[in-house]
């Protein structure tokens, strides 16, 4: 799959979810990743870091929740409001979390026009640090429990910090070295292979920019079921259309998996 | 044909007080299949990363002299980034796996051919070229994350080759390869500087691998001058090298042989006594498994394993690149769950930490305490255990490192330090995953010291490793383990001694029965 086309799906799965705090329109799309996640992740141990994602969209909720008991007086209207904040920034980061692991953070810098390498190799770094942290996280932790200590616990949060910081550092160093070393930033650049715009990543680019229209639509034409009301609290009404939109999403875990060009070895 | 000359270099890191290099002048000649040896800490990575600017254009620090190279065009590092030499040097890091850059094994090859600019069609050529002279190509179409550790030292060699470079810089590329796959890797190197007359550069401490195929010497030692020359003298003056030449040493060779058939045609003169056989005495078991299988998802790895493991014991796991070891060792720790078949210490069920110790193969994962010795006592407190930490880093012979920063060590010593910090657990049963990585010969003594004090207590320590030289050294028993399956379980003698593949230098040379220096050095009658 063209990495541009992954671009444009998770760059639409999170305008779709900014747009909305209606759960019922959030939770499918959360689902939406999470199906694109299990039908399209790569091989490799950053398919792993989707979970962590996860984890972490929960936090979101817990934490933007939690900052309701700071209010001087609580009603449950702003415990229902701030969940919902909540909800948005969690599908927002699980949305990334299913990207980071169907696509190539270095593919992505392939296709970047030479005018914007630079941004586009710190961009691609970037991308690359997170499924490997969590990658290190995983490993640290089990090395600690080698030695009796259980790093779930707080206070020995330091003997997990400090080794997946210091291993992930020294990894950045030795990819920056490694890619210096091996001519990146010379200037002219030719490609090997270049990717195809085949007709997948057109399906999906109709599908995201569509399911984008009808919430972008939706927002400008005061659609009311895009907020959910919390005073009172009312359940949102649904439209069906704004649905079929976040469905949309969903194509790149339906189309049939790209065939390798080459015949069979 | 590219030549490399150092001229008076002197270099010191940002942060560090000493010089790595003082004032090195030397010369490698075009064509030379050049080895770097020495202490870790003397500064090998350093030299070899100053051939290709990487020092000081990466490091920053204090930096005087020249590097230079000289081919058709004299080029100097201090004047170009590592990135404008591409064409000219290679360099493939000591973790490929962190090096890789793209997810595709042929895009990675692909990957410096395009940064330079090749045109489409002859990248095409030289990739497939690659791949058939590192005997990659079955691996193209795979992500470079799933690749074993040999798999993935082939790939790296091959795209550091893709862009046809006059100069291979390789640190440590041997490593993490079984004894074969070691051997499929020298070779290819050599062929490139016979018959392409490519300069290969190359830090290594298994030196019984390296010392028949290089033919220059680079020799560093901490605060002393750089030598440089050919390799018997380099390693006479080092006073290092492979297992013929110690034996050479203590028998008193002149010059003392660097490979396995110069010390054949000299130990004719020997008259040897029958090797003694060290018969143990049979013991309680303190680990058993029976019928062990195991795999990830569909993929089996483990086959009906039976193993065990007395108190006293030191057991050698060997077998090639992904035959299984290091599931072997996670199931017998108790972290891998066994599909089927039991595994029990003393009785009981194996909790990693607590009857099991186990040190996982990067050693940095564990490592976050200030010093050394709050490392050792942050599992002590961990255990809740009075003891201190002084008599585990005595054990292992590191109580001299106790306030330095671990950090700040060299990869041996950060090995042992990882290894005194599992040992803190007070577990009866040791288990270590490939402790060789980096580990230069002063702290392989350390380690063996440490194992066979560990076993006369009256416990058992199982070590997977690749290391032919050290399994003959310290090891009781050996498991060999092939696809999956024990193949051979028994006294290291008969079970290395005449395999064609993992025989120690001694064994090849005097026959089996026959496994260290000291050990033919002790039965010479004449």
């Amino acid at each position: 799959m063209h990495q541009g086309a992954w671009l444009l799906w998770a760059s639409c799965g999170g305008l779709v979810a900014i747009t909305t705090t209606n759960p019922f329109y959030l939770l499918p799309l959360l689902a939406v990743a999470w199906v694109v996640h299990a039908a399209c992740a790569r091989p490799g141990p950053q398919a792993r870091s989707f979970r962590i994602f996860l984890i972490f969209g929960a936090l979101t909720v817990c934490t933007r929740t939690a900052l309701v008991l700071f209010l001087p007086s609580i009603q449950m209207g702003h415990v229902v409001e701030a969940a919902l904040e909540g909800l948005r920034l969690a599908v927002l980061l699980v949305v990334f979390g299913a990207y980071n692991t169907v696509s190539d953070p270095f593919g992505v810098l392939r296709l970047s026009p030479r005018r914007f390498h630079e941004p586009a190799l710190a961009a691609s770094l970037a991308l690359s640090i997170a499924p490997r942290t969590i990658a290190a996280v995983s490993t640290v932790r089990e090395a600690q429990r080698l030695r009796g200590i259980e790093v779930g616990r707080l206070r020995n949060l330091v003997g997990l910090a400090v080794p997946v910081l210091e291993t992930g550092m020294e990894e950045a160093v030795v990819l920056a070295e490694s890619m210096d070393a091996r001519g990146h930033g010379r200037g002219r650049r030719t490609h090997y292979r270049p990717e195809l715009w085949g007709w997948r990543a057109t399906t999906i680019s109709v599908a995201c920019i569509g399911a984008v229209t009808v919430a972008a639509a939706a927002l400008l034409g005061d659609d009311p079921s895009l907020a959910m009301s919390a005073f009172p609290v009312v359940w949102p009404e649904v439209s069906a259309l704004m649905l079929a939109a976040i469905v949309a999403l969903s194509a790149p875990a339906w189309l049939p998996p790209a065939q390798v060009a080459r015949a069979p070895r | 044909m590219t030549s490399i000359g150092f001229e008076r270099v002197s270099f010191r890191y940002p942060d560090s007080e000493e010089r790595v290099l003082d004032d090195v002048t030397l010369e490698i000649p075009a064509g030379s299949f050049a080895l770097v040896t020495g202490d870790t800490g003397a500064g090998k990575s350093t030299f070899i990363r100053a051939i290709n600017g990487l020092v000081p254009h990466f490091t920053g620090g204090e930096y005087a002299g020249a590097v230079t190279l000289r081919g058709e065009t004299l080029r100097n590092t201090l004047d170009s980034a590592p990135r404008y030499l591409a064409d000219l040097v290679a360099f493939v890091p000591q973790d490929p796996a962190a090096a890789f850059v793209v997810d595709r094994v042929e895009d990675e090859l692909a990957y410096s051919l395009e940064n330079l600019g090749v045109d489409r069609a002859v990248m095409r050529r030289r990739v497939e070229e690659t791949l058939d002279v590192l005997n990659v190509e079955g691996l193209r179409d795979r992500s470079v994350r799933t690749l074993s550790g040999g798999e993935r030292q082939r790939v790296a060699i091959a795209a550091a080759l893709a862009p046809g470079p006059r100069i291979l810089l390789l640190d440590e590329p041997t490593s993490q390869l079984d004894p074969q796959g070691a051997e499929d890797v020298l070779a290819a190197l050599q062929r490139l500087v016979h018959d392409l007359g490519v300069t290969v550069v190359l830090a290594e401490h298994r030196l019984e691998r390296v010392a028949g195929f290089v033919d220059l010497a680079v020799g560093m030692r901490r605060g002393q001058p750089v030598v440089v020359g050919d390799p018997a003298g380099v390693l006479e003056q080092l006073r290092s090298g492979p297992p013929v030449a110690r034996l050479g040493r203590l028998v008193g060779w002149s010059p003392p042989p660097l490979t396995v058939r110069d010390a054949r045609r000299v130990a004719g003169k020997l008259t040897l006594a029958s090797p003694s056989q060290s018969v143990l005495p049979a013991s309680n078991p303190l680990v058993r498994a029976t019928g062990l299988h195991a795999g990830y998802g569909r993929r089996a790895v483990l086959n009906q394993v039976e193993v065990s493991l007395d108190e006293g014991a030191i057991v050698a796991l060997m077998g090639r690149n992904g035959a299984g070891k290091t599931t072997l060792l996670r199931c017998l720790a108790g972290l891998h769950p066994a599909e089927a078949g039991t595994v029990e210490v003393r009785g009981d069920p194996p909790v990693a930490g607590r009857n099991v110790a186990l040190c996982p193969q990067r050693p940095e994962s564990m490592l976050f305490a200030e010093t050394v010795a709050g490392e050792v006592e942050a599992t002590l407190r961990a255990r809740g255990s009075p003891s201190s930490p002084t008599s585990v880093l005595d054990a292992l012979g590191i109580a001299d490192l106790s306030d330095r920063h671990p950090r700040d060590l060299s990869a041996g010593q950060r090995l042992l330090v990882a290894i005194a910090s599992i040992a803190a657990t007070d577990a009866p049963v040791l288990l270590l995953d490939e402790p060789t990585r980096g580990l230069d010969h002063e702290s392989k003594t350390r380690l063996v010291a440490f194992l066979r004090s560990w076993a006369r207590r009256g416990r058992a320590a199982m070590v997977a490793t690749h290391d032919v030289e050290l399994a003959a050294e310290v090891a009781t028993e050996v498991v060999m383990l092939a696809g999956g399956e024990v193949i051979a379980h028994g006294d290291p003698a008969g079970v290395l001694g005449d395999s064609p593949v993992f025989a120690p230098q001694m064994a090849r040379v005097f026959g089996p029965g026959w496994l260290t220096p000291d050990q033919v050095a002790a039965a010479v009658t004449s």
